[in-house]
């Protein structure tokens, strides 16, 4: 089963990143597809983070005193003032076990 | 005389991958530990860095797993995740379609955002394919580096679910996207895809991920659509 995800996995990478490399393939994306696929990273990742911060054993934390909810505002907060991925990821997890710790 | 200077161009390539080489340690680390924590064996959680090589994309499958999400929901993710790699190599087809099917399948690897990153500022007679190898290789060989010692950490950490590891990959794609949102589209894509995340999750979707990102895709792509209709 793991290693079915593993192989699809690889199959799927090689053929994203190969495609437009092969020298035989004529087509162009046009101008809609390419529109398109701009929002996959913003989402698609809001997607994956979404059920991180709010659910909890089946059930939605939508309260203040969810310390991934407040640690993912601050992560949000951090990237506006310095712009720099490291930082706001390091210093949010700094945070989000100072958060967990205290409430 | 050429494969000295082929040498060079190797070297310099992997040189300026290292800085960004580094800066994916904490991801490399996760992908392992996150990895063994959810049950994969260490043959499975090397394998996923040495074959598939996407961080993000590995990091959701394993957060995805743990969750219980199916084959099929994980593999569509992915394909969807990793689209962006389709327009990398859009913009590198010009450099890279002309070389030596070797050297085709080899770069094509290796395609990454970091890799991307530093070598589509070159134009046909600029570009090297050596310089390109040795920053791809860098970031390869970095990366599975890294994900050993998050598979060796792993195994040696009991307990590992409980530690709240899985906030620092929310941390990490929040710092992501929060500088690519300043249009109206990306807003409603991003606020309709947690919305519907949320709602999806609750109501215990399987493939809520998927189904919630396409939704936000989908919100994004007609606002900006109907946008450009009404502008």
């Amino acid at each position: 089963m793991i290693w079915t995800i593993i192989g699809g996995m690889t199959l799927i990478l090689f053929f994203n990143r190969y495609l437009f490399l092969e020298p035989r393939l004529p087509i162009r994306l046009n101008r809609g597809v390419k529109e398109f696929l701009g929002f996959a990273v913003p989402g698609m990742l809001t997607a994956i983070c979404g059920p991180i911060i709010f659910v909890k054993d089946h059930g939605l934390d939508l309260s203040l005193s969810n310390p991934y909810l407040l640690a993912g505002l601050c992560a949000i907060g951090l990237m506006l003032w310095r712009r720099n991925v490291l930082l706001s990821v390091a210093l949010s997890v700094a945070l989000f076990y100072l958060f967990r710790w205290w409430l | 005389m050429r494969d000295s200077l082929a040498r060079t161009a190797f070297f310099r390539g992997t040189i300026a991958c290292l800085p960004l080489t580094l800066a994916c340690a904490p991801w490399g680390l996760l992908a392992g530990s996150t990895a063994i924590d959810a049950q994969l064996t260490p043959a499975q959680s090397q394998g996923l860095s040495l074959f598939v090589f996407a961080g993000a994309a590995q990091l959701v499958a394993i957060g995805m797993i743990k969750g219980g999400a199916s084959a099929i929901s994980i593999l569509v993710t992915t394909l969807l995740l990793t689209s962006q790699h389709l327009l990398y190599a859009m913009h590198l087809r010009p450099l890279v379609s002309p070389l030596q099917p070797k050297w085709r399948f080899g770069l094509g690897f290796l395609l990454t955002d970091e890799f991307f990153a530093l070598v589509s500022p070159f134009d046909q007679k600029t570009f090297n394919r050596w310089y390109a190898l040795g920053v791809g290789l860098c970031m390869y060989v970095g990366w599975n580096i890294f994900t050993l010692l998050g598979v060796v950490l792993g195994k040696s950490i009991p307990g590992l679910d409980q530690l709240g590891l899985e906030f620092s990959i929310a941390a990490t794609f929040i710092a992501l996207i929060t500088p690519i949102v300043r249009t109206v589209p990306t807003i409603v894509c991003v606020a309709v895809s947690l919305l519907t995340v949320v709602l999806f999750s609750y109501w215990q979707w399987e493939s809520a991920i998927v189904l919630a990102g396409l939704a936000g895709m989908v919100a994004g792509y007609l606002c900006k659509r109907l946008g450009g209709y009404w502008a």
